[in-house]
């Protein structure tokens, strides 16, 4: 290992980049191993393996890694602009950690699929919306997605279910739970393509870190061995080996500043003791997800930028997406047991894009997995889900029936861009460093729901198929909240009407790039990571070839 | 009617858990600790945030949400300490809420009952009261936390023994192998 460096303050670095998730650990990593000065700011603290906890109160309840209003950070949401913003404990939820969310996600790794990247010129405009096609296609990420394969890991079956890959997966898949077996037998059965779920969770060991051993505490909790591919365990390690990297943790940024020219050259946050502090740069990469790299910008504005930093287009914070999703659970004679190992392990794709003759745009995939991530407090409180008492005897032995026996079908489906979904800065709520509060505007597009509700029969068809004895139908009633945010500095080749270009630099300020979530143009069907992490590998290719040409 | 509680009952509360726990734990050296019973119970775990009223009157609710039948329930689980340690995180506003709610549910028991404490009515009177109030915020909090208490890890002082975890069929191991649940057991025998 090499020594921990320290840069002097108020002496350029390379880049400073904010925020370590799945993005920034990525650029954390290829710049410093590049030869680059990097200083990587993170607002959380370092956790590691041996850091976490099975833990349902804590992790799920309490904020111990979503930080919210108890941790300082409370947030806001309304439906449209007409409305008054209510405060909630959380709306925009990602893990304040070294590593980001992907230290606490479910590990699910869909690459997004050719059709991802031009289906708005495929299908033509849809009113209401911004949709539109990304600047790069399927082609011209794939051999990122290959690297984040055998960078990160990902174990998975390759076969004709797969988008187009240069290499095969670098860890088969895993072992197929109860409740893939159940969602594939039924799959079968009614003609579907049923396949083992691509997950960023090692089947074998690999680049140094071992197998998962099927704990069951994947979906918002931290790896215990390194076995779940985050940043924390595959990036961060390589960045910090590098002895070009300086990690700061509880590093909390206020604005990023420029100079005369309107170049970004310094990077202003308050340290772990609360002391404010400036890191001199030559180029920012903004990483710090779709709800804090717009809040961010916004939040640095100058005489210069007054709408914002890298905001001439009034693009910042808009087209914020969530991806949709639906659920139907049902209940079976034998233990399912969806509480041990990973989430999920079968998927089904065959409505990656539903037929446009229904009368609404969308598309999804539907996977399997335990009602409430295998979590008995989450079980609990849902128990009577297929009706009868939510409390006393009759509620208790409906807990004991419930916990081992019950299985959902999820649809994590499409969600339109619109430009009246965004997060901006609640004028009314601050945060703990007196910052703003995070404000989300948000209401799904009609055709959002019907994709939702579509989703939600074909995974009740699967249930009954499948022998469920009794079927729930999770209400389908708009979103007001979630953990993929998208869209909210998007990538195009018109200034006019996105934020960064095809390679995640700023339209308006050439030495800051924005790489998370937020350059998403559309959000595929659900998981998001590993697009976002292909995303980072490709801007870095690029950032460093810039570089190299003195043209950043 | 005089608002007096009965020490006995704050002591019948709180050395519950203790004492019940007996009947799934065997260990000689845990059977002797609860047989000192009683009063010990206090002074061993004292209730850091509620008074010795909301102890009381929050225990006799939550024994009606998860009631001791064959199986143990929120008594024995000791949620109540599980209420009491996280009523002190920074939770003023549940426990404003809970306060509140349960001048009500006194009131109701009065006027219905003729009785000053939830806790001195019968089962059947109070699941009476308590299902006139399900739809409110009071009993949604409750019945959270009491959730909560049941089945969240022992180190926040609730689901003693795992009697939670254990009434759900949640083994907390920290690792599996295959088979996990029959179905998946049925594949490696028969395939698809």
């Amino acid at each position: 290992m090499a020594e921990v460096v320290t840069f002097p303050s108020r002496e350029p670095v390379d880049f400073v980049i904010i925020g370590s998730g799945a993005a920034g650990g990525v650029m954390a990593k290829e710049l410093s191993t590049a030869g680059h000065s990097v200083v990587l700011l993170e607002q959380g603290p370092y956790l590691q393996a041996g850091d976490f906890k099975h833990d349902e109160w804590g992790y799920k309840h309490n904020g111990d890694l979503v930080w919210g209003r108890r941790q300082g950070h409370p947030q806001s949401f309304r439906k449209t602009e007409n409305d008054e913003a209510v405060e909630r404990e959380v709306c925009l939820g990602y893990a304040h950690n070294v590593g980001g969310s992907s230290v606490h996600f479910s590990g699910n790794f869909w690459r997004f699929r050719p059709i991802d990247f031009n289906e708005a010129s495929v299908l033509g405009p849809i009113s209401g919306t911004t949709f539109a096609d990304w600047p790069i296609s399927y082609d011209e990420l794939e051999p990122y997605y290959t690297r984040v394969d055998w960078e990160v890991g990902v174990s998975g079956l390759q076969g004709a279910w797969d988008p187009p890959r240069s290499r095969d997966y670098p860890c088969p898949p895993m072992p197929v739970k109860s409740s893939g077996v159940i969602l594939e037998r039924a799959g079968k059965l009614l003609g579907y393509n049923p396949y083992p779920a691509p997950v960023a969770i090692l089947s074998q060991p690999h680049n140094g870190r071992p197998a998962c051993i099927h704990c069951g505490f994947c979906n918002g909790f931290g790896c215990e061995v390194n076995a779940k591919s985050s940043s924390m365990a595959t990036m961060i390690p390589l960045a910090l080996a590098s002895g070009n990297c300086e990690l700061r943790t509880s590093a909390t940024v206020s604005r990023i500043n420029t100079d005369e020219r309107g170049r970004a050259n310094e990077v202003v946050y308050w340290d772990a003791s609360g002391v404010q502090q400036a890191q001199r740069a030559n180029a920012v990469v903004l990483c710090a997800n779709g709800a804090e790299t717009p809040r961010l910008l916004l939040l640095s504005e100058s005489e210069l930028f007054p709408d914002g930093l890298a905001n001439t287009s009034g693009m910042v914070g808009r087209n914020l997406m969530f991806n949709g999703w639906s659920s139907a659970e049902g209940l079976f004679d034998e233990p399912i047991n969806g509480h041990k190992s990973i989430p999920t392990t079968r998927v089904i794709h065959d409505f990656y894009s539903i037929d446009p003759s229904l009368g609404f745009y969308g598309g999804g995939g539907i996977d399997s997995r335990h009602s409430s991530d295998g979590l008995p407090m989450g079980s609990a409180l849902g128990s009577g889900r297929f009706g009868g008492p939510r409390w006393g005897s009759e509620y208790k032995k409906l807990l004991q029936e419930e916990f081992t026996r019950t299985v959902a079908f999820h649809g994590h489906t499409t969600s339109l861009p619109q430009a009246s979904n965004t997060v901006t800065l609640d004028p009314n709520l601050r945060d703990k460093w007196g910052r703003p509060a995070l404000r989300t505007t948000y209401a799904d597009h009609p055709d959002d729901i019907s994709t939702m509700q579509f989703f939600q029969d074909r995974s009740v068809e699967l249930l009954d198929v499948a022998g469920a004895i009794k079927i729930n139908r999770i209400p389908i009633d708009g979103q007001e909240g979630n953990v993929h945010i998208l869209g909210t500095c998007r990538m195009g080749n018109d200034p006019d009407n996105s934020v960064i270009d095809r390679f995640n630099r700023s339209h308006d300020v050439p030495n800051l790039f924005m790489c998370d979530g937020s350059s998403l143009v559309t959000g595929g069907r659900g998981q998001p990571t590993m697009t976002i992490m292909a995303l980072a590998f490709r801007a870095a290719d690029y950032i460093i070839g810039a570089a190299r040409r003195n043209e950043i | 009617m005089e608002r007096k509680l009965s020490r006995r009952a704050f002591l019948r509360v709180s050395s519950d858990a203790a004492r019940r726990s007996c009947f799934v734990l065997s260990m000689p050296m845990i059977l002797s600790a609860c047989r000192r019973g009683g009063e010990a119970a206090i002074n061993e775990e004292e209730f850091l945030n509620l008074s010795e009223e909301e102890v009381v009157e929050y225990s006799a609710i939550a024994a009606r949400i998860i009631p001791t039948d064959e199986t143990p329930g929120a008594t024995e689980a000791g949620v109540i300490y599980f209420i009491d340690q996280v009523l002190g995180q920074d939770r003023e506003q549940e426990r404003l809420i809970l306060q509140e709610g349960l001048k009500e549910l006194q009131t109701a028991t009065s006027l219905k009952f003729s009785g000053v404490y939830f806790h001195e009515l019968g089962e059947l009177q109070q699941d009476q009261l308590l299902h006139e109030i399900e739809d409110t915020e009071f009993f949604g909090t409750i019945r959270y936390l009491t959730i909560a208490g049941m089945f969240s890890s022992p180190e926040y002082r609730g689901n003693r023994d795992n009697i939670g975890f254990d009434l759900l069929g949640f083994e907390g191991r920290h690792a599996w192998a295959p088979p996990y649940g029959y179905y998946d057991a049925d594949y490696a025998e028969k395939g698809e």
